[in-house]
């Protein structure tokens, strides 16, 4: 009887140490079993930025906030010098008209960056393989900064005059 | 092979040290088989440590021990194993195994080295129950016994699996008169109605020198004496009749090894 | 009162790194004889489920109280710092992250240090100093086999699981403190954690982090145990140095651990 309870508590010990093994996988990493396989519910949209900095695999592309698809390569396009980054979006999402815009927008302030995608207006749609022609770049904070102060130097010179 | 049928165990020559020091130097000593053979000598002068080189759980750092016709120290690992079933050990403090009741603290040894079925296992357990006069008490768990049961039982454990050999550690210690008496009966029934060859390790004099037919006395890393127990008791080596008559001064010093009081109470240096 | 000259100390210094040298190879045979020696009589799974039971199934309430509150005290700590720039959605990531790459494995294999393998240390060290090893070395048992190895797989196996359960409990506690009580928006805060956590790099390397520690503390323990001296006071020191050394390994090893899975080194 007491044998009894002890395999019985050392298999729920086990079964509870793989269960939450499983949730780690699934539930917060969100892993799921079709990453494993490739992308049979997905096709697959290229993009091309002048800069994709902080753009990476597994980065989000949402549309209107809601998750569609995800960055599956991020590569230099060797005739443009150009970021060409691969999205993989999801099969449901298959109404993207061939001119919808992409832009790498940021979660937050801090947050990371990801692919907002809005629609456009043709009738003819995205199909595999297909390329979004109507990008707008990563925002680099450093390049922002560097034009403000060029503009408040250039409005110092002026005032001097 | 012609000692070998004589003589159970045989140390020949043995030197063990442990750290710097010599625990014994060179010694040698024969147990005749189907006797009681006592090794007897004044706390901390190595019995156990003798013991355990019979045991073959330490080994020589030279010389020979041999076992019903082996060298212990040239067995391996595995055929040690082999060897330490025809051997039982009771040890001082019994070493029952806490987390299992009595009958399968005696079972155990059974269960881990043959493949006989539950009813006869139960049957070679209560007759080794019986013969140490504890069968009442094997459903108790060890720490219900008494010290004196826990050795009762200890020693149907060790007699399980029917050894050549039982190795007694200081079987004596610490226990009360009866508790005596009943295991210096139990320790000369076992040797004679099972042919047992019985090594007795202790200081009790009197307990031990009942029931040996022969007696080793140890001391100063050697073997200071033997003889059957009367012979001994007229000794005139005056190291083996201090320690036979417990008396507390003689060649070995009541005090420690110490500068001369005098110079110590005055701080002399 | 005595006095010691300087080569008398050189040679105390010399001999106590002989004694650690001396102590290391005999874990390590220690260690390989009893994982990988030959079977003894009397060995079986069952001693391995009754150890699992011990080590793991009990030292499961104090797992679970413990992630339960250190994942709420990381989402309250979190929010209040990640409010000030406006991205308490991040809190979820956060609590997640430092769960699974650190807190879980370190924080469960102190507190597997502090239970199991104190408690593993003062039993073999009890049965060493019962003569029970000694007992069943001469029923022809090897107790390296018998009693050792049964404890170590069960140490290998249990921590893992129990710093699994550990992240589990901490993430949900913080989803507890940050959804419910904070008002933290609840898709935000699942969401931002599985976009965050990579299963290979975050998860996998975290699990990985407490196999190593699950060896260690296991064979510390159970190492001090049958190398302890065979008094009470031994016994009770052997314990201390188990908690003392598997605490010290684990937080050591963790810095090595981090530096190469997640440093560029």
């Amino acid at each position: 009887m007491q044998n009894r309870s002890l395999e019985v508590g050392v298999g729920l010990f086990l079964l509870a140490g793989l269960l939450a093994l499983l949730l780690l996988a699934l539930r917060v990493s969100g892993l799921t079993f079709g990453s494993f396989g490739g992308n049979e519910g997905t096709y697959r949209v290229y993009a091309y930025f002048d800069n994709s900095a902080g753009i990476s695999q597994r980065a989000r592309v949402a549309m209107a906030g809601v998750t569609i698809g995800k960055v599956v390569g991020v590569e230099l396009d060797h005739q443009t010098f150009s970021s060409r980054i691969a999205m993989d979006i999801d099969k449901t999402v298959n109404f993207l008209p061939i001119d919808s815009t992409a832009a790498i927008l940021t979660a937050g302030l801090l947050g990371e960056k990801y692919i907002g995608i809005s629609v456009g207006g043709e009738e003819e749609l995205l199909a595999d393989g297909g390329t979004i022609h109507d990008t707008q770049s990563a925002l680099v904070l450093e390049d922002l900064i560097g034009k403000f102060m060029l503009n408040t130097v250039n409005k110092d010179d002026k005032k001097a005059e | 092979m012609g000692y070998a049928s004589t003589y159970a165990a045989e140390l020949k020559g043995v030197t063990f040290k442990r750290g710097e020091r010599t625990i014994f130097n060179d010694i040698n000593i024969t147990i005749p088989r189907g006797k009681v053979t006592a090794i007897m000598g004044p706390s901390g002068c190595g019995k156990t440590t003798l013991l355990r080189l019979i045991a073959a759980q330490l080994s020589p750092d030279k010389g020979e021990v041999w076992l019903t016709g082996k060298n212990l120290p040239t067995l391996s690992r595995s055929e040690l194993f082999d060897m330490r079933k025809q051997m039982g050990v009771l040890f001082q403090s019994g070493a029952l195994f806490t987390d299992l009741d009595v009958f399968e603290n005696v079972a155990f040894p059974l269960r881990v080295h043959t493949k006989l079925p539950e009813e006869m296992i139960r049957d070679i357990v209560l007759m080794k129950l019986q013969a140490v006069g504890l069968r009442g008490a094997f459903e108790l768990m060890p720490d219900e016994l008494s010290g004196g049961m826990k050795r009762r039982v200890a020693l149907a454990r060790a007699i399980a699996l029917d050894p050549q050999i039982l190795l007694y550690d200081e079987p004596f210690a610490g226990q009360d008169p009866i508790a005596m008496g009943v295991l210096v009966r139990l320790i000369r029934q076992l040797n004679d109605a099972l042919g047992i060859t019985s090594i007795v390790v202790s200081h009790d004099l009197a307990e031990t020198a009942s029931i040996a037919d022969y007696i080793y006395v140890v001391g100063d890393a050697q073997i200071l004496g033997q003889g059957e127990p009367a012979d001994l008791m007229d000794s005139d080596n005056p190291r083996i009749r201090q320690f036979m008559k417990g008396l507390a001064d003689g060649p070995v010093p009541f005090h420690f090894p110490a500068p001369e009081l005098r110079r110590d109470l005055l701080g002399e240096t | 009162m005595r006095r010691t000259s300087l080569i008398e100390r050189v040679r105390l210094l010399g001999r106590a790194w002989l004694d650690v040298v001396e102590a290391m190879g005999r874990s390590t045979l220690f260690f390989f004889h009893a994982l990988f020696g030959a079977r003894t009589a009397g060995s079986g799974l069952y001693l391995l489920f009754r150890q699992l039971f011990s080590v793991g199934v009990l030292s499961l309430a104090i797992i679970v109280v413990s992630g339960i509150f250190i994942g709420m005290v990381l989402a309250l700590q979190g929010y209040n710092i990640l409010v000030g720039y406006g991205s308490e959605e991040a809190v979820g990531q956060m609590v997640a992250l430092t769960l699974l790459r650190e807190l879980g494995p370190v924080v469960s294999a102190l507190l597997f240090a502090g239970r199991a393998g104190s408690a593993l240390t003062a039993e073999i060290g009890n049965m060493k100093s019962t003569e029970q090893l000694s007992s069943l070395e001469m029923i022809g048992v090897d107790p390296l086999k018998y009693i050792i190895a049964p404890r170590l797989w069960a140490g290998f196996i249990s921590l893992p699981l129990l710093s699994a359960i550990f992240s589990v409990v901490g993430i949900w506690g913080g989803a507890m403190v940050a959804v419910d009580w904070l008002g933290v928006y609840e898709g935000s805060y699942w969401g931002n954690m599985q976009q965050s956590v990579d299963f290979h790099s975050d998860v996998l390397n975290g699990v990985i982090k407490s196999m190593v520690f699950a060896v260690v503390v296991t064979w510390i323990a159970v190492f001090q145990g049958y190398d302890c001296e065979s008094t009470s006071e031994g016994i009770s020191r052997a314990t201390t140095r188990t908690v003392v050394y598997g605490s010290l390994a684990v937080l050591g090893l963790d810095f090595v651990l981090t530096a190469l899975m997640f440093g560029d080194l």
